[in-house]
């Protein structure tokens, strides 16, 4: 297989964060190369994580809180760039990754969603003919106008998984972001993330859920001590999370 | 599957689009929301302009620029607009719009580039105000005097641009890495304004201020914006060295955004 068959190519994968934001910066920094040294004050919330993904896949991302799945998800979405390694996506990439979509809190629910679209590469016309779609799917037809910052939470979730889910990008991130929503729209969801599923996509999910896991994916990465422990079926993934983490121990 | 996609991720076409959006964006916002609208991207040079002229032709004695000293000093005016109001935009480029740098794949160069090209619509949208007074110092004593060298605005616009670009880079990413930038830049900015030939010309500094001048590239940038209306203006040295600075900027610009742009997206 070569490597444009692939639709995501990850390897050697690393990316350090500093451990307290009042960490010293030099300008020394500026000139030296950023992958080699290991400066005190710092950790890697990644290291070492080498996969593949093919076109269709869909691939759900396991392990405990702060061991580097939101992380990875960003490394992917291409919004956080590694220390080593290389990350290598063959076409665009929808991301879910924050749980207010990223949208501008001063900006109507119309101007956010033309926003969005478009830094996605959709032009003026496409979203036009789709908004109403959107609008639709997320259910906020009496707000359009309304800023964003004035939407409840679970309509901010509920619009940003509409656009989302709308670009015609292979690629789709989805960051536990629908544990938000009520019953009722998390079901609508599924419904959509079953049909982009069917229809070729690509599938990268974080989630906590283990039901929401095992419904939509097939394959498990798990994350444990910022390395990837295990790449399998996600029924063994699971199972040996619950094993090193058992519930209630 | 992106038949609907303005050009591929990554192509030229898509970064346009992308820049475009994000400028319009910026440009509607400032004239939707506010009752003045248009006229706010030329009150702020006018009444500066009023203050100049009242101050060094009523006040004092004007012994610097030349007759008619209010087109003498909107020429340099307006364009310092543009570079003041982008250099104070820099500094909050990134945190302004956190959210949407911290989730959209667009390349990050278009989070300082939307603010060069936004202020300078609004620059060009100015120009007109210039083309007033010029038209107006017919029926004074002093009439502009225009000739060929207004054919240099142009190269002074990109010239302009290829050094706020490099400033844009340079300084954007730094504010974010250090908070105390940001107020920092306010200063220089401010003393920028003097020591730039804006409310004199370059000429008229003393000794080797004359040769140090040369080296702060708006020397050269306003001599090109004025030579069409004052031919004196018109110094081979100060503008080749201006041109040759501003890429330099423009070079260096690039170097830091590359080396930075990795620990900026992990701050934000």
């Amino acid at each position: 297989m070569t490597a444009s068959d692939l639709a995501i190519e990850v390897q050697g994968l690393g990316v350090r964060f500093r451990r307290n934001r009042r960490g010293r910066r030099s300008i020394k920094d500026l000139f030296s190369d950023s992958s080699r040294r290991s400066k005190p004050g710092e950790f890697w919330a990644l290291r070492d994580v080498s996969f593949d993904v093919r076109p269709g896949e869909s691939i759900g991302v396991v392990g405990r809180n702060g061991q580097g799945k939101s992380t990875l998800l960003k490394l992917v979405a291409g919004v956080l760039l590694a220390d080593e390694g290389t990350v290598a996506v063959n076409g665009g990439v929808a991301p879910l990754i924050e749980i207010t979509g990223g949208f501008v809190g001063d900006l109507t629910v119309r101007e956010n969603v033309r926003l969005t679209a478009g830094l996605h590469g959709m032009s003026k016309a496409e979203v036009a003919r789709r908004f109403d779609g959107i609008i639709d799917f997320a259910e906020l037809e009496d707000f359009i106008d309304t800023p964003y910052k004035h939407l409840s939470n679970g309509m901010k979730v509920r619009l940003a998984f509409s656009v989302v889910s709308q670009l015609e990008e292979p690629i789709l991130l989805v960051d536990e972001v629908l544990a938000v929503g009520d019953k009722a729209f998390r079901e609508k969801c599924y419904t959509r993330i079953d049909e982009l599923l069917a229809d070729g996509r690509t599938l990268f999910f974080v989630s906590h859920s283990e039901r929401d896991l095992r419904r939509f994916c097939t394959r498990g990465l798990y994350l444990d001590k910022h390395r990837l422990a295990m790449d399998a079926p996600i029924d063994e993934v699971l199972d040996r999370y619950n094993a090193d983490y058992p519930v209630g121990a | 599957m992106t038949t609907a996609a303005v050009g591929a991720p990554g192509s030229a076409r898509r970064y346009l689009h992308s820049l475009w959006l994000l400028s319009a964006r910026d440009l509607k916002v400032r004239y939707s929301t506010s009752a003045l609208g248009y006229l706010w991207s030329v009150l702020d040079p006018l009444v500066m302009s009023a203050i100049y002229w009242f101050v060094f032709t009523q006040v004092f004695h004007r012994t610097v620029g030349y007759e008619p000293y209010i087109v003498f000093l909107i020429t340099a005016l307006l364009p310092w607009v543009w570079f003041n109001s982008s250099v104070s935009d820099f500094t909050r480029a990134f945190n302004r719009d956190a959210r949407l740098v911290r989730s959209t794949a667009i390349p990050r160069s278009i989070w300082v580039n939307r603010i060069v090209l936004s202020k300078g619509v609004e620059f060009l949208c100015s120009l007109p105000v210039l083309a007033l007074f010029v038209v107006l110092s017919y029926f004074t004593d002093h009439p502009a005097q225009l000739n060929w060298g207004l054919l240099w605005i142009p190269v002074a616009v990109l010239l302009q641009t290829v050094l706020l670009v490099g400033l844009g880079l340079l300084v954007a990413p730094l504010c974010v890495l250090w908070n105390d930038l940001e107020r920092t830049t306010k200063l220089i900015l401010r003393a920028l304004f003097y020591a730039s030939p804006v409310i004199y010309g370059v000429e008229d500094l003393p000794g080797v201020f004359e040769t140090l001048a040369a080296f702060n590239p708006l020397a050269g940038i306003f001599a090109l914006y004025r030579v069409g209306f004052f031919a004196d203006e018109w110094d081979p040295w100060v503008i080749g060295i201006g041109a040759v600075m501003s890429f330099l900027f423009l070079a260096l610009g690039i170097f830091v955004f590359r080396r930075l742009e990795r620990p900026v997206l992990k701050e934000l």
